[in-house]
Parts: structure tokens; sequence; C-alpha cells
């Protein structure tokens, strides 16, 4: 076997030029192919990333309530059987936050949009914080004042306002009656409109007050873990345990996010005819995975097409492997007939020549990962001032790349295995060749 | 002892249509220990016998027995083994492998078989030889590095690195001037008496053919004359 590996090794700097094109040929697929994994899998990362800042964490826990009018609300009361979970759970708990949201009317003048509101508090908000890029105005109002709101910039621009300037709210508080305020714009923000998580900020218990709550009630926790590989576990333990004896034997499964507002996860609401009233909370979890399903379905898609076209680049790639192996059979004709007349037997010359295309193909992959690798270092290191769209695929404005192992490995097998089947027919008949008519050629 | 016996021995090919008769049918054997030289003009069938004997070629007739095995209706499989295990190889233009250096050539064929000496053993056994055809100062040079001499030189080493009891060789001075030529026949002369291995060449030198102690002529495929003698004494039986 090292002895066949050995002259298989040898024979590839033999023809430096000729080896240099063949996995020169392999290199620029796996290129291609390693980029674009890198690149759907850093943009994956990022949208998630992304995602959890813009919606304020991985889990995410809603209640909702029936009042004594018969009206479902959203509200989040102070609940023992929360609290304790959280407790129990805190060493897998990053960071919590709790938050309100409505969908007002924003009127400046003649102009009014509606828009996602948010009531955060800003003290425990440092990733949201962190997250946003001001555009105008500044952050260091927040603390100071409650009525002030962040607007995302194309909100200020459809509206007319300009930072500093006031606006009018109106909303329907959470038992349906109007309510209208005033409230100062203190910052434009980027946003990513486009992928609808455009959404404006303002103070918790601010908002609370329009929509009717007490301060210290919310509507959503929102909660950071710290390792998203375990996000559907821990999400589980809190849909599990809060999941009252009524609800027990209605559906067990993991509601699916089929409906979103801003971006905001929501369970579709079930069919009025079969709404049951229920007494106190209940709660509804969904974590940040069951939002990027429908991500990485597109992403997985992607990869499927690039492996297509890098599969296409293989086959144009191994007619080449293919003749060049027949060429060298031919120029080591004699070779061959030498190594068989002192005893080399046909499997073993068979294997020099697989071997040389498992080493071209390494040689190829490796030439490959280094080119990816040295391209993506240097795209990776370049600040683009992309669309806000495009912003949300980005690590603050920066291509993120990002290779899966298991990438690597299928990849090189694939790569490796067309090799082999390549050079697998010029190797056979360089085996079964007559050693007597293959010393008599004059190659 | 007869190490290598022909019997009624003939080999047809068939080119297009025609059939050459390249081998009419010839009878003879070799003793262990003989420096035979088969000679005759060409197209005598010289490298056929030769290629007969070293089992890179089955007759279309007769019988070829090396070292007692017969070689009729072995299987690719057994006839390599044979060739590894008794056989050594010279040939007229040397075919060193020139991927590998002067040491790894030599090397090359104790690698392919299952029962291999160790390492230190190949070693030794490697450095003796390459001293002994001269090419201590060229152990790790490549085949393109070297003259024709020396890369006969080193071909001699390697067909005698598995210890074969036979060696052949086929026109091994055609490419060599003659002074190199008398050296090569002399190494493997010298081989042959240190080593007591049976050597066969092919040749129609004249003079190389009279270091000979065992001469078969052949003539359009057919023997003319087989004469053995003793060197020293100068006699021809």
């Amino acid at each position: 076997m090292f002895l066949t590996m050995k002259v298989a090794f040898r024979n590839i700097s033999r023809q430096k030029k000729r080896s240099f094109l063949l996995a020169g040929a392999i290199a620029f697929g796996m290129l291609a192919i390693t980029l674009m994994n890198a690149l759907t899998g850093g943009a994956v990362v990022n949208i998630r990333d992304n995602f959890s800042h813009a919606l304020g964490g991985h889990v995410f826990i809603t209640g909702r309530e029936w009042t004594d009018a018969g009206q479902m609300i959203m509200k989040i009361r102070p609940d023992v059987n929360l609290d304790r979970l959280l407790e129990d759970n805190a060493s897998q708990i990053e960071a919590f936050t709790k938050r309100s949201q409505a969908m007002p009317s924003l009127i400046f003048g003649s102009q009014q949009t509606m828009h996602i509101v948010y009531g955060v508090d800003f003290a425990e908000e440092d990733k949201l914080l962190d997250s946003l890029v001001v555009t105008e105005g500044s952050l260091d109002e927040l603390g100071a004042n409650d009525d002030v709101i962040i607007l995302p910039q194309p909100v200020g621009e459809r509206l007319g306002v300009e930072v500093g300037e006031t606006i009018l709210i109106r909303l329907e508080t959470l038992t349906g009656q109007q309510n209208v305020d005033e409230v100062k714009v203190a910052a434009f923000i980027k946003d990513q409109e486009e992928l609808g998580l455009s959404a404006a900020y303002t103070s918790r218990s601010y908002l609370n007050t329009l929509l009717g709550m007490d301060p210290h009630e919310y509507q959503i926790l929102n909660m950071f873990v710290t390792d998203l590989d375990l996000v559907d576990g821990f999400a589980k333990t809190f849909r599990e345990g809060l999941r009252t004896s009524e609800e027990e034997g209605e559906k067990d499964d993991e509601p699916e996010v089929t409906v979103t507002v801003a971006g905001v996860p929501m369970d579709p609401m079930t069919e009025p005819e079969e709404i049951t009233r229920w007494e106190g909370t209940r709660y509804q979890v969904m974590n940040i995975n069951q939002i990027m399903e429908a991500v990485e379905l597109i992403v997985g898609v992607l990869n499927q097409v690039g492996l297509v076209i890098f599969l296409i680049l293989l086959v144009v790639t191994m007619v080449g492997i293919t003749n060049t192996f027949r060429m060298m059979m031919i120029e080591r004709t004699k070779e061959i007939g030498t190594m068989r007349a002192f005893g080399m037997h046909q499997k073993q010359v068979k294997r020099i020549f697989l071997w040389e295309a498992v080493f071209l193909g390494l040689l190829g992959c490796l030439a490959g990962l280094v080119l990816s690798g040295l391209i993506a270092l240097v795209v990776g290191s370049i600040s683009l001032n992309a669309d806000p769209s495009l912003q949300f695929f980005l690590n603050n404005g920066k291509i993120t790349f990002r290779l899966p192992i298991g990438s690597v490995i299928l990849n090189t097998s694939l790569v490796v295995f067309t090799s082999l089947l390549a050079a697998y027919w010029p190797a056979r008949a360089a085996a079964k060749m007559s050693p007597m008519k293959a010393l008599s050629s004059h190659t | 002892m007869a190490i290598v016996e022909l019997e009624n021995v003939k080999k047809v090919y068939t080119l297009g249509k025609a059939e050459v008769h390249a081998v009419r049918g010839v009878s003879f054997s070799i003793e262990k220990g003989d420096f035979a030289s088969i000679v005759g003009p060409s197209g005598s069938g010289k490298s056929t016998i030769l290629n007969l004997i070293g089992c890179i070629d089955q007759p279309t007739e007769g019988v070829v027995s090396i070292n007692g095995t017969r070689t009729e209706g072995l299987k690719d499989k057994a006839l390599t083994t044979l060739r590894h295990e008794t056989l050594g190889f010279i040939f007229q233009s040397f075919n060193l492998i020139p991927v590998l250096n002067v040491y790894e050539n030599i090397e090359f064929p104790l690698l392919l078989g299952k029962n291999r000496p160790g390492k230190k053993g190949i070693k030794e056994w490697i450095e003796f030889l390459v001293e002994a055809v001269g090419l201590a100062d060229h152990m790790h040079h490549k085949s393109n590095e070297l003259s024709g001499g020396q890369r006969q030189r080193v071909a001699i080493a390697r067909a005698l690195a598995t210890k074969p009891e036979i060696v052949l060789a086929d026109e091994p001075t055609a490419n060599l001037d003659s002074k190199t030529g008398q050296s090569i026949i002399e190494l493997m002369k010298k081989m042959n008496s240190e080593l007591n291995t049976t050597f066969i060449f092919s040749t129609h030198d004249r003079t190389i053919m009279e270091i000979a102690d065992h001469v078969i002529e052949l003539l359009d495929g057919l023997i003319v004359e087989d004469s053995k003698r003793s060197v020293e004494a100068g006699s021809i039986s």
C-alpha cells in the first residue's frame, strides 16, 4: 500500500503543469461550492442573530386571557409559576426582556401611518440598544423621559417629522377604547422594513399606560438563551411548565408560526367557532428556530442549487481527468510493464492510478478551501453600505462566512469519489495490460 | 539441476491476418548458476524466448519450466508471484522508474512481495548491492541524473534485489558503448560467480558472447547451436 502511495504521490509532480491544471479545475469547483455554503451558512447565523436582536430574544412567551366583557387580550400578569420556571432555568438564560406592543396610528400634521411599536424597558435592553443603528438624534434621552419614541428612518420620512418634534400616537386600549397622546421623536434608526421587521420603540410603562395596562404588566416575555443549540428543549420546558390542566390533552405539538406581525411570531388565531373561553392566562411559547425554518428552507434550496452546479463542474472535470489518465497510462506503458515484470500485481498497478486520483482530488480540495478562506477573509473585512434589506443578512455591515464541517467533508468526499470514478477505467486498463506488450511498447 | 527447461516450445504471433512464427519448436535447459547467452540476429526469437522464460508471455505450444514449475495454465496472479520470487530483469533501455531515486529503484521489487525482510535488513542489502555495482555515491540520484552505464548498474542491482534464482537480461549492452558494455557484462559475471545467480542474457555482440559458459544460438526461431563450456578452461562441449 505504501509503495503504491509513494509512487502515485511522486507521479503527481511528474507533469507539474498537467497536475496543476487538473487540480486547478477541481479547486475551482470546490471554491465555488465552499463560498456558496460558507455564505449561506454565515447568512443563516446573521439572520438568526438579527432576528434575535430585532425580536429581543430567542424564546418568546405571550399570554392571553379573557376579559369579563368577553374579549381576548394579550397580557402577562405576575405569575408565580412563570417566575419559578425563570428561576429554575436561570442558568440557561443569558438575559430576558419584558415587552408590550401595539399597532398605533402615528400622526404628524396631515400625514399618518400605522406602525408596530414596542414598549421596552430600556434599562434592561442592552442588546437592543447595541443593535440599533441611529441615523439621526440620540438615545441618551430614553432613560430620562418616558414619552419619547424611536422611529425607523423611513417612517419618519413618511410622516415628514424631524427629530425633537412631537407626533400624535393613536391606538386602541386592550379593551377597545380609543386613546390618543403626544410623544416626542428622540431618534431615527435604520431598520429592515422590507423584511417586515420595522419597529418603533418607546418605554414599556408609557405604552402600558396607553394600552390600559399596569406599568408592571407586559405582553411578551423574550429570553436570550446561553446555548442556541438547546433552544428547542428550553422552549419545550417552558411550554410544558406553563400548560394549564385544562390545556392538557388539547394539543401537544409546537405551535406553527404561520403569521408574523412585524416579525413577531404569532400563532394563527383559532377559528371563532372553536374558541372556548378559559379562566386565567394561557401561554404560547415560540422560539427562534421556528421562525428560522423558512429561512433555512430557502438556504437549503440555495445549497442544493449550489451542489447541482458543483456536480456539473465535477462531471466536466471528470471527463478531463479520464482523458488525462488515459494519456498517462499510454505514457507510462513501459513503466507499467517493468513494474509488472518485477512482480507488481494488477491490483497494485490499479492502485497507483487510483491513489493519484485521490491525491489530485485532495490537492484540488485543499487549494479550493485555502482560496475560499482567503477570499472570505478579504470580503469579510469589507464594510458594505448596503440597503437595509441586505443589512439583515450581514453582521454589522460585513458579510460573514461560516462553513459547516459537514459540508466540507461531503464536498471533499464527492470530489474524491468522482476523481476515483474518472480514473477507474484508465487504471483498470493499465492493470489489465499484458506485461509483454507493455514492455515492447515504444512509449 | 536444470533451473530453466524448454520442451518443444513454439510461439506464434498474429499480426492482422498474418501469422508470425517467432519460435518454431525449441528445447533446451539451463543449469543453476549458468551464465547463459542467447545469441542470434534480429528476429531470430531471442527476446521471445526471454519473455517466455520471464513468464511475461506464454508459449503457443510446448512446456516452459522455471525452477521446477510448469508455467502453462498459470493465472496472472501465480505468474506474477513466480516472477517476483524467482526472476530478476535487466532491460536494454534500463527501464528505471523515473520518480524513484537509485536506492528506491533497487528497493522497489523488495517492497512488492508479502514476505519482505525488515527495514534494517532491506537497507543493509541495498547498500551492499549499491556498493557492489559501484554507485555508493549516487544513492539518492534520480535516473535522469545518471549516465547510461550507471543506469544499467542500477538495473543490475535492482534485478538482484529479491535474490532471484534467475536474472534475465535482454540485450543489456545494446544501448551502451562497447567499453561500458564490457564492464556491465563483467559486473553481471561477477554477480553470477559471487551470488551463484543464473544469468540468461540475449545479445548479438560476439565479444560479450564469449564470456558466457552456455551459448544458445538461434536462427529464424530455431536453435542452431547449444554449447556449454568451461570459460576458465576455454573448452567447449
